[in-house]
């Protein structure tokens, strides 16, 4: 049974609610990423993020079957999914998405019982960085760093008390809005800077998948709060 | 009816004969994990085979290293990498797929297996796969507390450009750098030494590659490009890619001597000492190496320059590309110290 949810804090069941809402949309996304990818890139997105989800879930339905005490920290379904996707999902653009996971795993990780916006500001502006650091890409460059850039400023624009739920709907605004901006955009990094021209008029799919990342919280907050 | 029925069973026959797959292999799919398979097991007193994590490790090695040194990239290469595993030279190799990078796990985990005191050190030819998932793994160990820094390996003169913004490609050179750092980590010295190190040998080598006829892509046993007779691809890089020019087939002193000019005129100014190294592609014969290498000799005596060293073998290869590629380094005494410290790898020639 979910603990009750506590809206100033991220839980254990919040955190792994919040990756399995993102499980069940990038399924229901997936011809669409896919489709994007197809004309913006190599095609293989969608197909590596929800394969990549579908380990997730995997992992943390093994994970819940242990004893409410054992699961342990809000980090721990994070670092699931960061292992995840750095082990098992192939392409670049999946183990990229590990690196934000394994961020925000440690940043919550630093203050597991209390974590909540702050540990989430921390953890994708960690997250942007390393993303920035390996492939090397710049806002406007029309990758995922696009999306995920913004959200970490909204994210760390939000006063420390913000609720963790309000302060990622920001940043899934905030995401979204850079990730609609890409699509204009001709890629100078990424997969699919080798199709130039034929990329644009259409957004990319790894920011648009980082918008909904952040959107699903929102989501799966309200379907824990909904619980009987 | 039978002249109808004739041509198309030569049609048949010849899309068959065409198609013929030109490696001695079960499947194209089984080319890469056999060969691992069976150089593991032929080289089994100097590397250990990790298929799980899929890397090969070196067995010994001395014991006065503080950093491990990991290198990695596509298969068809051989015998980069794993052939310059083993005491003196790496600590472990990560194949990937044929011309594709490694995985990130593959490189995290060989990583953390040979991580000295010091650290662990990646030896990384640059192409953006495999900076990215050298990198990835670099994350990952940062987050384990293991330090781990990079050499990156651009030492191709046919991609020197400032149009090219992803810099030149790492090639030939990517020996001269592992022999050199690991004779210097068995000094014991530190992973910022080693770091530099690394930077200094690379600024220091050029290399430049031809080639007569392209690989044969594994999966349709086709040629990767065409080239007519009588015209070599000039600046050829080592996955089948296109170079941006054809030169005519000349005499090969002519071809050498010129290629020479390049490579001088690339190295560090004042340059005077240098190490030689000739580079079969894949299909191209020892007796024209050693011809290869006597006409790369001649050049440079007749430019001036003091050849120190030379090797001569296939060493990075591009499958059985026809070609060749010529490397220099331009020594001093202490590189030409760690040149000629003692390695036992599966392929290192001495």
């Amino acid at each position: 049974m979910p603990t009750t949810p506590d809206p100033h804090h991220l839980t254990y069941d919040s955190t792994a609610a919040w990756l399995l809402r993102f499980a069940a949309t990038a399924e229901s996304v997936e011809p669409e990423l896919t489709a994007l990818d197809q004309r913006a890139g190599d095609g293989d997105f969608g197909t590596n993020l929800t394969g990549g989800m579908a380990g997730v879930r995997r992992a943390l339905e093994t994970l819940s079957d242990a004893p409410a005490a054992d699961r342990g920290s809000p980090a721990v379904p994070l670092a699931t999914a960061a292992r995840v996707f750095l082990d098992d999902v192939g392409g670049t653009s999946g183990p990229l998405f590990g690196l934000l996971l394994q961020e925000l795993a440690a940043a919550v990780a630093a203050n597991p019982a209390t974590a909540g916006t702050r540990e989430l500001a921390a953890g994708t502006t960690a997250g942007a960085a390393a993303i920035q650091r390996v492939g090397e890409a710049e806002v406007g460059d029309k990758t995922l760093v696009d999306a995920l850039v913004p959200a970490a400023r909204a994210l760390t624009a939000c006063a420390q008390d913000t609720e963790p739920g309000q302060a990622l709907h920001r940043a899934a605004v905030a995401a979204h809005q850079g990730a609609r901006s890409t699509t204009d955009l001709r890629a100078r990094r990424g997969r699919a800077s080798y199709t130039g021209d034929h990329a644009r008029g259409v957004p990319d799919p790894g920011a648009m998948a980082i918008a909904l990342l952040f959107a699903s919280y929102d989501d799966a907050l309200s379907a824990l709060n909904h619980l009987p | 009816m039978s002249a109808s029925f004739n041509r198309s069973l030569s049609h048949l026959v010849i899309k068959e004969l065409t198609t013929m797959p030109r490696y001695f292999a079960d499947s194209p799919e089984s080319i890469v994990p056999d060969a691992l398979a069976g150089f593991a097991a032929a080289h089994a007193d100097l590397v250990s085979h990790h298929p799980d994590h899929g890397y090969l490790r070196a067995r010994g090695g001395s014991p006065e290293r503080r950093v491990g040194l990991v290198s990695g990239g596509g298969s068809g290469h051989e015998p980069l990498h794993a052939g310059f595993v083993g005491a003196g030279m790496l600590d472990a190799a990560c194949p990937g797929r044929i011309f594709a990078s490694p995985h990130n796990r593959q490189i995290f985990e060989a990583s953390r297996a040979v991580a000295g005191p010091d650290g662990v050190l990646h030896i990384v030819k640059n192409y953006t796969g495999d900076r990215i998932n050298f990198g990835i793994a670099a994350e990952r160990l940062a987050h384990e507390h293991i330090p781990c820094a990079r050499v990156l390996v651009d030492d191709d003169l046919a991609t020197d450009s400032e149009d090219i913004a992803v810099g030149r490609r790492g090639t030939g050179a990517t020996l001269i750098v592992e022999k050199i750092l690991g004779a210097a980590a068995d000094e014991g010295r530190g992973l910022d030494e080693l770091t530099a190190l690394g930077a200094e040998v690379t600024r220091r080598a050029r290399s430049l590659a031809v080639a007569s006829a392209a690989h044969t892509a594994p999966g349709s046993g086709s040629p990767a490009f065409e080239l007519p007779d009588g015209v070599l691809e000039f600046g050829v890089g080592i996955h089948g890619e296109r170079a941006d020019g054809t030169t005519p087939a000349v005499p090969l002193t002519r071809l050498v001597t010129a290629m020479t000019e390049r490579l001088l005129a690339a190295l560090p100014d004042g340059s005077r000492r240098v190490l030689a190294l000739v580079n079969g592609l894949g299909a191209t014969t020892s007796l024209e190496l050693y011809g290869i290498h006597h006409a790369f000799t001649k050049a440079l005596e007749g430019s001036g320059v003091t050849l120190d060293r030379s090797l001569t073998g296939t060493f990075v290869s591009a499958l059985d590309m026809r070609g060749f590629s010529l490397s220099l380094l331009a020594t001093d005494d202490e590189l030409l110290r760690l040149w000629d410290a003692p390695a036992r790898t599966p392929a290192w020639p001495r």
